[in-house]
């Protein structure tokens, strides 16, 4: 077993300098900053290691982390592709999202720890209940989703083990495991919305509907179709693969349509709200939202309705990141940018907020990318299924 | 703005918009029959406190009882805002243009603190509950439960609750309606302390018929708004002003309660899950067939995910 893991070592470092070395160099130094900073906040307290004040309590890190909620809509979107809609085709893209899924809450769950003042009390939540509470919901269903995940990635750790029977009684779970996913995804995603329903006062009235639950939920479908084709990209490059084809087209033409959903809701919510010259008014409000709408939403929209462009390679990348992009600036600007706060009162996040949150996703993305890597999770499980 | 769109929105509009998304959510929130926040009873024989911004003089005298009372540190230094510091405090109006008794100008002042809501946005939205409506009237703050997560700050429509960034584990801090006195037969300390008369405790229906009856008997010193009769759905503290409210910058609220919309869809909860969990099998049994058209069986994972729907 000693010997295993020090060829396993030694085979994983040579393989760490011929591929990718510098990138993971990089990740890792990020990481470390980031563990770093983030102990140093936890040590200096809310005030000293940020910019927030009563008029901007939250940040950045809230902003980035409902962001990284919605991306990590990877796993139970991926979940109802798969096990519910049975599209088997996007097999291999199920792993990867599953495992981006897991991490990505593994992130939403430090970040939380981070902004919260009493980072000591981040369990009360369980034993103090407000049924009412948006982010009450929102806690236990990413608590409990993050268990979810972990069952579904399961077979591919218990796998890796060579656990036989771990993997059996997992796999027979799966369908039933994926529904109670896909349910808590659905809370928690469209509560995320819901959340801004209890702030009209503070939100601008272009990010403030009452329909926001349902637009969260829909951009998070978006989203995490999105981040699904990007980390089955790496996954195949990162094992020397070859893609297969209709998997990244396929997924992106679900996501065109979605999109369109997303588009129409927004664009008839604005309409029949009577907020069309909000809108238009060329402000930084009405810049912000259309940046969103036109580049994260519509352009790749349209480039995933054309055939040929979502069949192309670079498409699908540049298509894929525009979708993040348009998501991450529609849940940053609805914490940050789009709050009204008293005149004179402004928001520059503290370097510690930035290097904190680099940090913390710099250290998710490189722990997944080794995991694909050198751990090889998706491959080993056949060597059971051989000798099942 | 916001205020105007808030007042648009009838729930009728939210139902008919939200049924025009015809998604599972939108049809769950249906189910509801009314939100929790509606037809809430004023609690107009809770305790409450009117504001009479005629009769203050600026003295201050309230802020530093209230500072002393609640062992808040410089009970020697007048505050200028609401902070971890100060849960009450006095502001001049530069703008207002008010004439005393004597016909000359004079100065306008204007105490703030939390109003107590009859429907608190900030109980509503706690993440663990920390915040809650007394059937007395105060809303309180229980510390020892608050995780200063500060979602009560964005809910609050009044900019009431303030967080100690200064403290390494810092809290919430906002005015409690002194419940403690309350309890114990007291008025709050800053009604103690006033010398003016400008702040009278009492029934909040109490203080509403007099507040009225003020109105009524003085129109030429007083504006004909009660503030806190019916905004955000009512508040146990009120205002009486010799201005209009946009004047001194309070903001237009409707009668409508803050947590409405968000206690909708909360309430919907358990339904949307069913809905939700329903729709997935559904579909899990109605597409187990499906023809698997180019299926390249020769790969090895699926192979290996084979066996997942047994
Ligand atoms: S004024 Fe703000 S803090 Fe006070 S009860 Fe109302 S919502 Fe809560
Ligand atoms: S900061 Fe404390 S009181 Fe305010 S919502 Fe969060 S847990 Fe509740
Ligand atoms: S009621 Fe009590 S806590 Fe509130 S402002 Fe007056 S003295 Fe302060």
């Amino acid at each position: 077993m000693i010997s295993k893991t020090s060829v396993f070592l030694k085979e994983s470092s040579v393989v760490l300098v011929k591929s990718g070395g510098v990138i993971i160099g990089i990740l890792l130094s990020l990481t470390l900053i980031g563990l770093v900073t983030s102990i140093g906040r936890l040590a200096m307290g809310l005030g000293a290691s940020t910019a927030l004040t009563d008029a901007y309590p939250w940040g950045i890190w809230i902003g980035f982390d409902f962001a990284l909620i919605a991306f990590s809509g990877a796993g139970f979107t991926m979940a109802a592709v798969v096990h519910i809609l049975h599209m088997k085709k996007f097999q291999p893209a199920l792993r990867p999202a599953l495992l981006a899924g897991l991490l990505g809450y593994v992130a939403v769950l430090m970040l939380l720890l981070l902004d919260l003042g009493r980072p000591d009390r981040f369990y009360h939540f369980i034993i103090f209940w407000n049924l009412h509470s948006p982010l009450f919901e929102i806690s236990w269903c990413v608590l409990l989703y993050t268990t979810i995940l972990l069952i579904e990635i399961s077979p591919d750790l218990f796998g890796r083990l060579n656990w036989a029977w771990p993997v059996n009684v997992a796999s027979r779970l799966m369908t039933p495991v994926a529904i109670i996913g896909i349910t808590l995804s659905t809370l928690h995603q469209s509560t995320l919305g819901t959340l801004y329903l209890n702030m009209p006062h503070r939100i601008h009235p272009l990010w403030y509907t009452p329909i926001l639950p349902l637009l969260f939920f829909v951009s998070s479908i978006m989203a995490g179709l999105s981040m699904a084709i990007i980390a089955y990209k790496i996954s195949i490059r990162a094992q020397g693969k070859e893609e297969r084809c209709g998997v990244a087209d396929g997924l992106a033409k679900g996501i065109a349509w979605v999109a369109l959903l997303y588009v129409l809701l927004k664009l008839g919510d604005i309409v029949m709200a009577g907020e069309l010259p909000a809108l238009l008014a060329l402000d930084m409000a009405s810049l912000l939202m259309g940046l969103e709408l036109v580049v994260g939403v519509i352009l790749p929209m349209i480039l995933f309705f054309i055939p040929a462009a979502r069949k192309n390679n670079l498409a699908q990348w540049f298509a894929s990141a525009l979708i993040l992009f348009g998501v991450f600036m529609n849940r940053f600007t609805a914490t940050v940018f789009a709050q009204k706060a008293p005149p004179g009162a402004a928001y520059s996040p503290h370097i510690l907020e930035w290097l904190s949150t680099i940090g913390l996703l710099a250290g998710v993305i490189l722990a997944w990318y080794l995991a694909v890597r050198f751990l090889e999770i998706f491959k080993i499980r056949v060597s059971i299924k051989a000798g099942h | 703005m916001n205020a105007q769109k808030q007042n648009k929105l009838s729930r009728r509009d939210f139902l008919k918009k939200a049924g025009a998304g015809a998604a599972a959510i939108a049809a769950a929130q249906m189910f509801v029959a009314s939100p929790a926040s509606a037809g809430k009873a004023p609690l107009e024989d809770a305790w409450g406190m009117m504001i009479d911004l005629t009769k203050c003089t600026g003295c201050n005298s309230c802020a530093l009882a209230c500072k002393e009372i609640n062992n808040l540190p410089r009970t020697d230094i007048v505050p200028h805002k609401l902070d971890s510091n100060a849960y009450t405090f006095v502001e001049e109006c530069e703008t207002c243009e008010v004439t005393g008794e004597d016909g000359l100008p004079q100065q306008y002042y204007v105490k703030h603190q939390c109003m107590h809501c009859v429907h608190p946005a900030c109980v509503s939205a706690c993440t663990v509950g920390a915040l809650r409506k007394t059937p007395e009237g105060p809303v309180v703050y229980d510390a020892d439960k608050c995780i200063a997560c500060r979602y009560c700050q964005y809910a609050c429509p009044f900019g009431v609750p303030t967080f100690d960034w200064r403290s390494l584990l810092g809290l919430i801090g906002k005015c409690d309606l002194c419940a403690e006195r309350l309890k114990e037969g007291q008025k709050p300390a800053c009604v103690e302390a006033c010398p003016t008369g400008a702040l009278r405790f009492g029934k909040r229906k109490e203080l509403l018929a007099q507040a009225r009856a003020q109105i009524d008997f003085n129109p030429e010193r007083y504006y004909d708004h009660i503030y806190g009769e019916h905004e955000v759905g009512g508040t146990s503290v009120l205002y009486l002003s010799a201005v209009p409210f946009t004047e001194i910058g309070f903001p237009e609220y409707g009668p409508e309660p803050i947590p409405r919309y968000a206690e909708t869809v909360m309430t919907a909860t358990p339904f949307t899950a069913l809905t939700v969990a329903a729709l997935a099998t559904g579909a899990h049994f109605a597409f187990k067939g499906r023809q698997q058209p180019q299926l390249a069986i020769e790969s090895d994972e699926i192979g290996a995910e084979e066996s997942d729907d047994q």
